[in-house]
């Protein structure tokens, strides 16, 4: 059974054109009060007025601490929370707008791959299963189709296609990872939001699922939206980068320049706090991150 | 003498499968108002040596060997003994500080608890003291946070408390695993600032046990490198950075992410391939064998090899390490 | 034009997995370890709980067996067996018909363990579905189920199983499971909405959501399979309720009709003689206690076991 036929931008999106563009995005959560009736007293702005484009190809990285709104940020953007006020436009389309239908056949264009490579497989589903999901789900092919997929798939991101019936528990969690990059391959999507994918990992296995991620951006063309929040991970990963501090978007530009040139204080202030693998260097900064203590100052 | 010497530490934990060598032959020692690093990523054993030492490691497991610590043979006492010994003499603080405060008491009880354990106070006295702790980790407003439960205090300042009760009894040495992992990179700073601020104030010594190479650059005085339960490598922080020996370690710099430099954005990092080996059937040659670069040279796949004294002060277990392949290379030339 | 481009993404991806070649081997699996297998050997380890099993499958065997091995009649009226001791003749004795105890015990034993379980299976499956219904739609649905049962849990236990059985008119096994089921499945109702509102917080439901899956997908196939553990605990835990309950709907007289038995109206029978011929009574109350203890201690090695905490290496 052949694929359904998606309306919506087929053709390979030109690369002059955003492929993505976020508009005042907002997502309140609502705090409560109240024993019988639950009264809304205030809320949680987790992000607040957020803009941003990624195009076609490139990857933006969005660098900033817990509680700044990184990673709802990017459950908005692919509608897994439904965002409060703004306007998420991919290929063109309003997806705030769209009903569920259009929603789900969109979903094909844009996928994720997620921090904890414990909590994001289905301990109870076969890697084969995992994997093949998104292409059943969709309609895609049959069963044997599928399955070639799935082992071509498991190949591409580095995993044994041998072990296509073994479950996610007997994996280490730099594998595991690899399986949920092949889920977010599956459908071919153009977008990738990747939440904090080697954050879980040790540094010598970051190093190979990060280049896995550079390898698989060349090869099929994806864009990324990098969360997290080492910012020499993001640094490696990242084209141009936006640095969020709580609910807003601080600083944006090219990554180049947002390292070397940060204008605002947080952006400095984080920059300095990064600890760096040069002790030269590190004791050289604690007088400068001594300055911008009254900047961080912890909210209590 | 060394305030605590560490010699042939073994951590072993008997499981169904087998033993699982956790820690595998362990020697270090740490000197007065010093700060050792442990640095390692995971499954290399650093918290189950720091969990031997203090007498902590879990039922399966049985620590053998020398912990010498001011003196006192440490292995093989009885708990209540090692009882009074931490916390008064050896202070430690954990990862996450959500865990390891108790979220039913106040602060101010968690604190006064330890300082009347062991200094036997008044509670009067106790409270007062806990006061000064709180104010000397720089958490405003501290009488008025006594009260307080564990989940009003943010992240970092959770951490600052579990530091003031570790230091409460004013310890000669103070082990800190991964304190900072579980925190934002700005509070991080704050806290790995406050440590060393007490640690020359109270002339105490300091384990710190991390994976971030950068915690180590920043705060250690000694760096160990550990692989697969065993120390691989060994030296000055300044020293090992600027000359590391062994292939891990090197490695292990190679890989991390650069945030400075040309064409960080386009090249690949240098990822070690493959992954630790197994603790149950550890490998009976260099544990680092099937993922380094140059283990095709000699049989050091078969042949383990020993910590051996490259330079003064300097450490490796390799069979080739940096200077000397180097000084290889020359030779065939 | 869709299909051209999945045609060639699979071209691509071909080409690329033939160009990765070797790398594949950093996907060697660590230990062949079952999920089963490790909660099976942590049972074993709990020496309570393997005591219990086999002392409940003893039960299940007596229970099943004695009938069709023994040569009494359990229905047979005899006055001059009457209210005899226990014997190797009759190893629980005789009730004032005469009739064998031993087995007229098992037959008994077989009808209370057949409502217990029924009656468990029925409240599993009213209490999981009403649990998930409302655990996964959440908001208004969620809040008005719960109000509901909320009420309901308002309403004592026995009362209200004897209310459905006085609606009914008879009591049959079937009237009997409705009653226990219609009074007790609100504790699993409850637990299952708070497995499912827990379990549907895993990156895997979103990672399932992103893909497009639709809710009942989400529902079968991602979240009621990671609930099984609870599931089983659960089954031990609501049957000695059970039991208890049928016993004591029984015991006053609001049991299965004679000449059928069931442990709660053999007990009921030797209620009258209890103080001349305490066996009578005594041997089903233990029977039951038996079942309830073994069910307990079955349920708390099975949660220890199946803890999804200790599960992972």
């Amino acid at each position: 059974m052949t694929d359904a036929v998606l309306e919506l931008g087929h053709e390979p999106q030109p690369v002059d054109q955003p492929l993505l563009v976020v508009e005042g995005l907002k997502k309140y959560f609502p705090i409560k009060k109240g024993i019988l009736v639950n009264r809304t007293v205030d809320h949680v702005k987790a992000v607040d007025d957020v803009s941003f484009e990624i195009y076609p190809s490139e990857t933006l990285g969005l660098v900033g601490e817990s509680g700044s709104g990184k990673s709802t940020t990017g459950y908005c953007v692919l509608q897994l929370l439904k965002p409060t006020d703004g306007s998420v436009r991919f290929l063109g389309q309003d997806l705030t707008k769209m009903n569920q239908g259009d929603l789900r056949r969109m979903r094909r264009e844009m996928q994720i791959v997620f921090q904890d490579p414990y909590a994001s497989l289905n301990p109870r589903m076969t890697v084969g299963d995992i994997v093949a999901e998104p292409l059943l789900v969709h309609d895609i092919g049959d069963r044997r189709l599928r399955r070639r997929s799935v082992e071509r798939l498991l190949e591409v991101v580095g995993f044994n296609p041998d072990f296509i019936n073994r479950y996610p528990h007997e994996f280490s969690g730099g594998q595991r990872q690899r399986i949920g990059i092949a889920r977010a391959l599956a459908l071919n999507p153009r977008l990738i939001v990747c939440d904090e994918p080697v954050s879980a990992l040790d540094v010598s296995i970051q190093a190979q699922i990060l280049n896995l991620l550079k390898d698989l951006q060349g090869e099929f063309g994806l864009a990324y939206l990098f969360i997290a929040h080492d910012l020499a991970v993001v640094r490696t990963m990242s084209d141009r980068i936006a640095v969020m501090n709580r609910g807003k978007i601080v600083e944006t530009g090219p990554a180049e320049d947002v390292y070397s040139n940060p204008q605002d204080e947080y952006t400095k202030a984080l920059l300095a706090a990064v600890p760096v693998p040069d002790p030269r260097k590190m004791r050289a900064r604690r007088a400068e991150r001594r300055k911008h203590r009254a900047v961080l100052a912890e909210p209590i | 003498m060394a305030l605590l010497e560490v010699e042939d530490l073994r951590t072993l934990f008997k499981v169904r499968e087998g033993e699982v060598h956790a820690v595998d032959g362990v020697s270090f020692s740490v000197e007065r108002g010093k700060t050792l690093g442990i640095v390692g990523e995971s499954g290399c054993g650093k918290s189950v040596t720091a969990l031997s030492i203090m007498g902590l490691v879990p039922v399966p497991g049985r620590a053998t060997g020398s912990v010498v610590f001011d003196g006192k043979q440490l292995v093989g006492r009885k708990q209540r003994e090692l009882e009074n010994i931490r916390g008064r003499d050896i202070g430690m603080i954990f990862q996450d500080p959500m865990t390891s405060l108790n979220p039913t008491l106040t602060i101010g009880t968690q604190i006064t608890e330890s300082l009347r354990r062991h200094l036997d106070m008044t509670r009067e006295e106790a409270r007062k003291r806990a006061i000064e702790l709180l104010e000397e980790v720089h958490i405003p407003n501290a009488s008025g946070r006594l009260a307080d439960y564990p989940h009003r205090y943010s992240g970092g300042m959770r951490q600052r408390v579990m530091i003031a009760i570790a230091i409460a009894c004013n310890p000669k040495l103070l082990i800190a695993d991964e304190p900072t992992t579980a925190l934002d990179v700005t509070v991080q700073a704050g806290v790995l600032d406050l440590l060393s601020e007490l640690q020359s104030e109270h002339g105490m010594s300091m384990i710190i046990i991390t994976h971030d190479m950068g915690v180590v650059a920043e705060t250690a005085d000694d760096v160990i490198v550990m692989y697969a339960g065993q120390v691989i490598e060994q030296a000055a922080t300044l020293e090992l950075f600027d000359q590391p020996e062994h292939p891990y370690t090197e490695a292990l710099l190679a890989a991390l992410p650069q945030i400075e430099g040309e064409g960080v954005r386009h090249g690949r990092l240098n990822a070690i391939p493959g992954r630790p080996p197994d603790l149950l059937t550890p490998p009976s040659g260099c544990r680092f064998a099937a993922r380094c670069a140059y283990a095709g040279m000699d049989d050091c796949a078969e042949v383990a090899p020993q910590l051996r004294e490259i330079r003064p002060g300097h450490w490796v277990r390799s069979q080739h390490p940096a200077s000397e392949r180097a000084a290889q290379v020359v030779g065939v030339r | 034009m869709a299909v051209d481009r999945r045609q060639e993404f699979e071209a691509a991806l071909t080409r690329t997995a033939e160009a990765r070649g070797a790398e594949a081997s950093a996907g060697a699996a660590l230990v062949r370890a079952s999920l089963w297998r490790d909660a099976y050997y942590r049972f074993i380890r709990n020496r309570a709980s393997v005591i219990a099993a086999i002392a409940f499958v003893i039960m299940l065997g007596y229970v099943i067996v004695t009938p069709w091995v023994s040569s009494e009649d359990p229905y047979a009226l005899d006055f001059s067996k009457a209210y005899l001791s226990p014997s190797w003749a009759h190893p629980f004795g005789t009730d004032q018909f005469g009739r064998d105890l031993f087995v007229r015990t098992a037959l008994g034993g077989r009808i209370s363990i057949e409502i217990g379980f029924a009656a468990t299976i029925a409240i599993m499956v009213v209490g999981i579905l009403y649990g998930s219904i409302s655990g996964f739609a959440g908001g208004w649905i969620d809040n008005g189920l719960m109000r509901f049962l909320d009420a309901l849990y308002g309403l004592p236990y026995l009362p209200f199983a004897i209310l459905t059985l006085a609606i009914f008119g008879t009591v049959n096994f079937w009237t009997m499971v409705v009653a226990l089921t219609v009074a007790s499945w609100f504790t699993t109702a409850r637990v299952m909405r708070g497995q499912i509102i827990t379990l549907k917080e895993n990156d895997y439901v979103r990672a399932a959501h992103a893909v497009g899956a639709r809710w009942h997908r989400i529902l079968f196939r991602h979240l009621l399979p990671n609930t099984l553990g609870v599931i089983i605990v659960f089954v031990f835990l609501e049957l000695p309720g059970v039991i208890l309950g049928e016993a004591f709907l029984s015991f006053i007289g609001l049991g299965i009709n004679p000449p059928k038995a069931s442990w709660g109206s053999l007990a009921q029978d030797g209620y009258v003689s209890y103080l001349s011929h305490p066996y009578i009574i005594v041997v089903p109350s233990i029977a039951i206690a038996w079942l309830i203890l073994c069910a307990f201690f079955i349920a708390d090695g099975l949660r220890d076991a199946l803890d999804p905490r200790t599960r992972e290496a």
